[in-house]
């Protein structure tokens, strides 16, 4: 690695770990007037405070918007290539592409193909959702055959039983219900809070220029 | 608690985060370098598919899902960036480069630098591949599936942000024959990734599978603080709950109560020891 690379890379990393602290103090500190009541103009500090985070997110917001840009043109750019070999569903998608922008341009920003086209598909994709899910809950035992697996569909039976209108089904609703507030809402717990812990360690690998995209 | 305490105590946990993360960076940079691979959970098929990739000639398929660098889930799309680039870093000596898909359009350039980094071949721009996401997600499962019939990889490394639109990829996989592994940080995609993927992890080793691929002292040592914050919070919410019995039963002594803790404490380090 050159002296350049290595000038350039320390740069980047420089620059992420600044924009990184600045805006995470500014979240922190910023708007909270109490925080600063020894000071004379406690308000204006405070209000001051709050600026870098906007601007940064407001950057953020306004870079999204842009990588759709980049979205459809890797999007375009993977299918044209396929349709040079005659990939089937890719002539489909360059096609109905041309045909959504031709509508809208023609039709001045009429959005009914949305209406008529994607979400009878996105319905029929929920209803194929279901088929997929039970056939994957059938599927459990030959995947995981041990306790864990056996438990998986215990739950499973216990809590799709329990939410049947039948009313001899009463005492396995009361399991249910328990079930559902008790062991599954800890493990949800556990989960989301693992989770979130896992969020805050990557995040501060990432605000220390530690993260593998800084290093060149 | 007021909106100001809360304030610092979030500061004082990211800071003492950074100190963690530095600490065992500092402390575990010769032992990381000891552990084996055979230990890693979840990835026990891997290798399998990675040769199988490399002697068919077929691509591995990595996917992040939703997970993008612009949303809410950025650090998920960090985690597993580094959790593809040592898949795709393994697969090297292969003649096709893993395919990665997303449906965040800002993670797009996060998947051709991943690959950029970890492989030398040709035709690099082609291997990352966005799919609009719609409103659940459903689009995105659809043209994955589509698009998978035509690239045939050996393999799905389902790593990122999913729901139950992971049921219609994981299908798909098992009708192709092709291996899965997923992992997913919402509650509803880690529900179907252990009822239907070969391979799964579960919650939080989301952030911790790139560690046991690498063998870079660092990514262990970023696991090792997780697993220190993780213990203390369980700790501090044994001592809580035993510090509540004894306050409410009368047969709950504080001998008891000590005993009891000093028992799942050895419990805890046990299990700690033997994973």
């Amino acid at each position: 690695m050159s002296r350049a690379q290595r000038i350039g890379i320390a740069f980047s990393a420089f620059i992420a770990f600044a924009v990184g602290l600045i805006t995470l103090l500014s979240l922190l500190l910023g708007g909270r007037p109490e925080l600063y009541a020894e000071l004379a103009g406690a308000p204006v500090f405070a209000s001051l405070m709050t600026l870098p985070a906007a601007v940064m997110l407001r950057l953020v917001a306004i870079t999204s918007a842009v990588t759709i840009v980049i979205g459809i043109s890797n999007l375009l750019y993977v299918h044209l290539g396929r349709v040079v070999r005659g990939a089937f569903f890719s002539i489909v998608m360059i096609a109905s592409f041309a045909l959504t922008i031709w509508w809208y341009w023609s039709k001045q920003g009429d959005t009914s193909l949305l209406a008529a086209v994607q979400v009878p598909i996105e319905s029929a994709l929920a209803a194929l959702l279901f088929l997929s899910m039970v056939g994957g809950g059938a599927r459990v035992l030959g995947k995981r055959a041990d306790i864990w697996g056996l438990l998986f569909v215990t739950v499973l039976v216990v809590v799709l039983l329990g939410s049947l209108p039948i009313e001899s089904l009463a005492p396995v609703r009361a399991w249910s219900d328990w079930l559902m507030e008790i062991p599954v809402s800890a493990g949800a717990r556990a989960i989301l809070l693992g989770i979130a812990l896992g969020t805050v360690v990557t995040g501060v690998r990432v605000l220390l220029g530690q993260d593998r995209s800084y290093r060149g | 608690m007021d909106d100001s305490t809360l304030h610092v105590y979030t500061i004082l946990f990211v800071m003492i985060t950074v100190v963690l993360v530095y600490t065992s960076r500092y402390f575990l940079a010769r032992r990381a370098r000891r552990l084996s691979q055979g230990r890693a959970p979840g990835f026990k098929r891997l290798s399998g598919w990675l040769g199988e990739a490399i002697e068919a000639g077929r691509p591995l398929h990595l996917s992040f899902g939703s997970a993008g660098i612009d949303r809410e889930n950025a650090a998920v799309a960090a985690a597993e960036a580094e959790l593809f680039y040592h898949i795709i870093k393994a697969a090297r000596s292969g003649d096709v480069a893993p395919v990665i898909s997303t449906s965040s359009s800002a993670t797009v350039p996060l998947c051709q630098d991943t690959i950029r980094r970890a492989w030398d071949g040709d035709d690099r721009r082609a291997r990352a591949q966005w799919f609009p996401g719609g409103s659940r997600s459903l689009a995105f499962a659809a043209g994955l599936t589509a698009t998978m019939q035509v690239e045939d990889p050996s393999a799905h490394i389902l790593a990122g942000s999913f729901g139950p639109e992971l049921a219609l990829i994981l299908d798909s996989a098992e009708r192709q024959g092709q291996g899965s592994f997923a992992v997913s940080d919402q509650l509803e995609g880690g529900a179907i990734a252990f009822a239907m993927a070969d391979e799964v992890l579960i919650g939080e080793q989301l952030f911790s599978a790139a560690a046991w691929l690498s063998h870079e002292s660092t990514a262990r040592a970023d696991a090792s603080a997780q697993d220190l914050w993780r213990g203390l919070l369980i700790a501090l919410m044994a001592i809580l709950v035993l510090i509540n019995v004894a306050g409410q039963l009368s047969i709950a002594s504080w001998s008891l109560v000590v005993g009891a803790a000093l028992a799942l404490a050895f419990i805890g380090i046990i299990l700690f020891r033997r994973r």
